[in-house]
């Protein structure tokens, strides 16, 4: 048997599965770095705030990373990341699929990124026009190489993923089919003018 | 009065073949297979949708934890490692500082479940290779010897192509081929221009494009465009033991597949020099089982296979059964991957496509044919495909709110990925042989994977990256990503996962373990034709091989049964 499954979109998908998985491993060592920092942040959080035990986000982290998620990807003519779903799909991942380097790099990396953009206002208390200003000022530094932020490039790709895999980011913001019935190599890009979800 | 005509050993992509064609000339077939019988409505995942997937169906660390090896095969994913053998359960070693990658599944199909169904011919090139170059032992067998049964293979499993006329790759019988992006037929013309002795062709898989009255006779349907085969297919539309073969015998009436049985030996009587059945044990309840028959024919992968006939030692065969030549589990070989190479490839925007098409493109061997090669023999072909970006290849990308979001509702940019498929030598040096004193939790001596790559396949892998790197210039391309001509190396032994080998067919008993036919030279009602029985490898998928030598194997013993000669 051999691969045919090196599409771009594949490579980076798998680099991207990388990218989280690399998390496990190199989560101790970042939180070790940044445990003052972490510590204070701690403070701004309701951390006895589980809703249940099997839910390790509390109410006020999955706040702040609705926040910041929405703003990443906010609705338009179509649903944005909360009502898409895609918080509930990092709680999943945090209190279900990953260990405990996975849980403390998340928890520790939104409160940072959340102290970061928030000053006198806080992140939560901004408007959605101050929130985009404040977050897509920090991402121009992050991708301009002035910070170096691996986990605010982790969180940005897993909302991302996670909106287009659910289902108003595959089926209304992108096209899906699930079973086309047939292949068609060249098509006019005003037949299928979306980017196809799968 | 034996059980059974025939016993079969192993239900996959050639143990499905021997059952059919054996059943449909009346024979009474026990196939008997090690893994778990597998129900399509549940074992089939291929409707999921991906929101319906959980955690984004990523590998986390129990999957890791589990599957540390299987688990890196591309068509390993939540969604399928149903396929796959827990590695813990299952384990193998390797001599001190070598890898060799087995990737596996035990249930009812094999891997004929979870293979890229890329099909293609050997040809006269490759059946005399070995002679030409006075290398290990020639083929008992030639391109017109086995192109009837390969003609026979495509037109039941059915396999879409296009007619080439190429002596490297020759035409078969093919359903409509899976056409060209806008961007592929660029780059093959850019490629064929630059190259004369180069092509590049639709990849031939074995997906129903336009199917048969005898396909659709055993309910396999059109291929619907959905590229998750990984997953099985409800449709049926790709071949499978499941989808094909086995329903082909089953319906005879002459079937009797035997599941969670694990094949530990081949019975012996030495006052006829008759095998007589097989021995195992049911992995389940560890009751042993003994199943006999008038003929065995091993197909249980080239890894296991000899193994089952070197725990079959007596006292009268004390190397193993089968093995009066010595090199029972020798010679095995794969094809290594390698020379991958991705970048944008500038082709127009207002091309786009519709479905999933389960192919790519295929470039047939040209090195040490048509061009000659660096340091090298053989050669290798190349698999690739052309789309646009998709929205997962733009996930890390600067901006956020509307603007972040609008850069992926469109189609990106067109980028291609090529990877190359290498010919492995036969060398004795590399080869399987069961552990003197570890066993599985069944009894079965735990194999030894012994294989290393030589100075032809590190050459030819530095070649083949070299190449990538001129068809990609040709084609106006730049390398975005790919490896290095100058430190390029083949993947390890066993990734490709075609092994073969371990019990080739030759002319001479004294050099090989089976003649032409797949029979064992020593044992005259013994035939292996899984991947075993390769002398060489060629470059090319070897799937369509083990089909066509293993149907053209059945027919032959159904001969010699009838005629009593076994």
């Amino acid at each position: 048997m051999t691969r045919l499954n090196l599409t771009q979109a594949n490579i980076n998908r798998r680099s991207a599965l990388t990218g989280l998985l690399a998390i496990s491993a190199s989560g101790a060592l970042a939180a070790c770095g940044q445990s003052s920092a972490a510590t204070e942040a701690v403070q701004e959080f309701d951390v006895l705030g589980y809703a249940k035990p099997t839910k390790f986000f509390s109410g006020s982290e999955m706040r702040a990373l609705g926040a910041m998620a929405d703003t990443i990807i906010p609705s338009t003519d179509t649903p944005g990341a909360v009502e898409a779903g895609v918080p509930d799909v990092i709680q999943g991942l945090a209190s279900e699929w990953g260990d405990d380097n996975f849980r403390q790099y998340w928890r520790e990396g939104i409160r940072r990124v959340y102290k970061t953009l928030s000053g006198e206002t806080k992140f939560l208390a901004m408007s959605p026009e101050e929130r985009e200003a404040v977050l897509g000022a920090y991402d121009a530094k992050v991708y301009a190489g002035e910070i170096e932020d691996t986990f605010y490039r982790d969180m940005k790709k897993t909302v991302a993923t996670a909106y287009y895999m659910s289902e108003p980011g595959a089926t209304q913001e992108l096209a899906y089919e699930a079973v086309p019935g047939e292949w068609i190599g060249q098509a006019p890009i005003s037949k299928y003018p979306k980017t196809w979800a799968t | 009065m034996a059980d059974f005509d025939f016993v079969v050993v192993g239900s996959g992509m050639s143990g499905g073949w021997v059952a059919k064609e054996l059943c449909e000339r009346g024979f009474k077939v026990a196939v008997v297979e090690r893994g778990r019988p597998i129900d399509p409505v549940a074992d089939y995942t291929d409707m999921v949708d991906p929101w319906q997937m959980e955690h984004l169906n990523l590998k986390g660390p129990d999957t890791y934890a589990d599957y540390p090896i299987q688990s890196e095969v591309y068509a390993f994913h939540s969604y399928t490692k149903q396929f796959w053998v827990k590695d813990g359960e299952h384990p193998y070693e390797t001599p001190e500082g070598q890898d060799y990658k087995w990737r596996r599944g035990h249930h009812v199909g094999g891997r004929s479940i979870m293979w890229a169904r890329q099909s293609y011919r050997m040809s006269e090139i490759d059946f005399t290779a070995n002679k030409r170059e006075n290398f290990a032992i020639d083929w008992p067998v030639r391109y017109a010897d086995i192109a009837p049964w390969y003609d026979h293979a495509e037109r039941f499993a059915g396999i879409s192509g296009s007619t080439e006329g190429l002596e490297i790759l020759p035409d078969g019988v093919f359903q409509p081929p899976h056409h060209f992006t806008i961007a592929e037929e660029k780059f093959k013309a850019a490629v064929e221009a630059s190259f004369p002795g180069r092509k590049v062709i639709p990849g031939r898989a074995a997906n129903l494009t336009q199917p048969t009255e005898e396909q659709t006779a055993l309910g396999r349907g059109k291929c619907q465009a959905r590229d998750h085969c990984f997953r099985g297919c409800s449709f049926g539309a790709y071949f499978s033991a499941n989808s094909a073969t086995l329903p082909a015998a089953e319906r005879t009436g002459n079937l009797t597949l035997i599941t969670d049985v694990a094949v530990h030996k081949v019975l012996h009587d030495e006052a006829t020099n008759r095998v007589t059945g097989v021995q195992g044990v049911n992995v389940k309840t560890n009751e042993g089982v003994t199943i006999t028959g008038d003929a065995v024919f091993l197909n249980a992968s080239a890894i296991v296979s000899p193994l089952i006939l070197l725990n079959s030692a007596t006292e009268y065969a004390p190397n193993g059964l089968a093995n009066s030549s010595g090199q029972l589990g020798h010679n095995l070989m794969d094809h290594f991957s390698g020379a991958r190479g991705y970048g944008r490839m500038p082709a127009s925007l207002q091309s786009h496509y519709y479905g999933r098409r389960p192919n790519g493109f295929y470039i047939p061997r040209f090195r040490n044919h048509t061009e000659e090669g660096e340091g090298f023999s053989r050669g290798y072909g190349y698999q690739g495909r052309i789309y646009r970006n998709s929205w997962s290849g733009r996930v890390d990308r600067g901006g956020v709110g509307s603007d972040y979001k609008a850069g992926f509702r469109e189609p990106g940019e067109w980028w291609f990925g090529v990877v190359a498929f290498g010919e492995i030598l036969p060398r004795f040096s590399n080869h399987v042989r069961p552990h003197k004193t570890k066993t599985d939790r069944w009894g079965f001596p735990v194999p030894i994977i012994d294989a290393k790559h030589s100075d032809n396949e590190i050459n030819m892998v530095r070649q083949a990256t070299r190449d990538t790197r001129a068809m990609m210039a040709a084609a106006g391309m730049d390398l975005i990503r790919g490896d290095d001509p100058d430190t390029a190396m083949p993947s390890a032994p066993g990734d490709g996962i075609h092994e073969m080998g371990t019990a080739r067919m030759g002319r001479d008993p004294a050099t090989s373990v089976l003649n032409g036919f797949n029979q064992s030279h020593d044992i005259p009602n013994l035939f292996i034709s899984d991947g075993s029985f390769m002398t060489s490898a060629g470059c090319q998928n070897p799937s369509l091989s083990y089909m066509a030598f293993s149907a053209r194997a059945a027919d032959h013993a159904g001969k010699l049964m009838k005629d009593g000669v076994i």
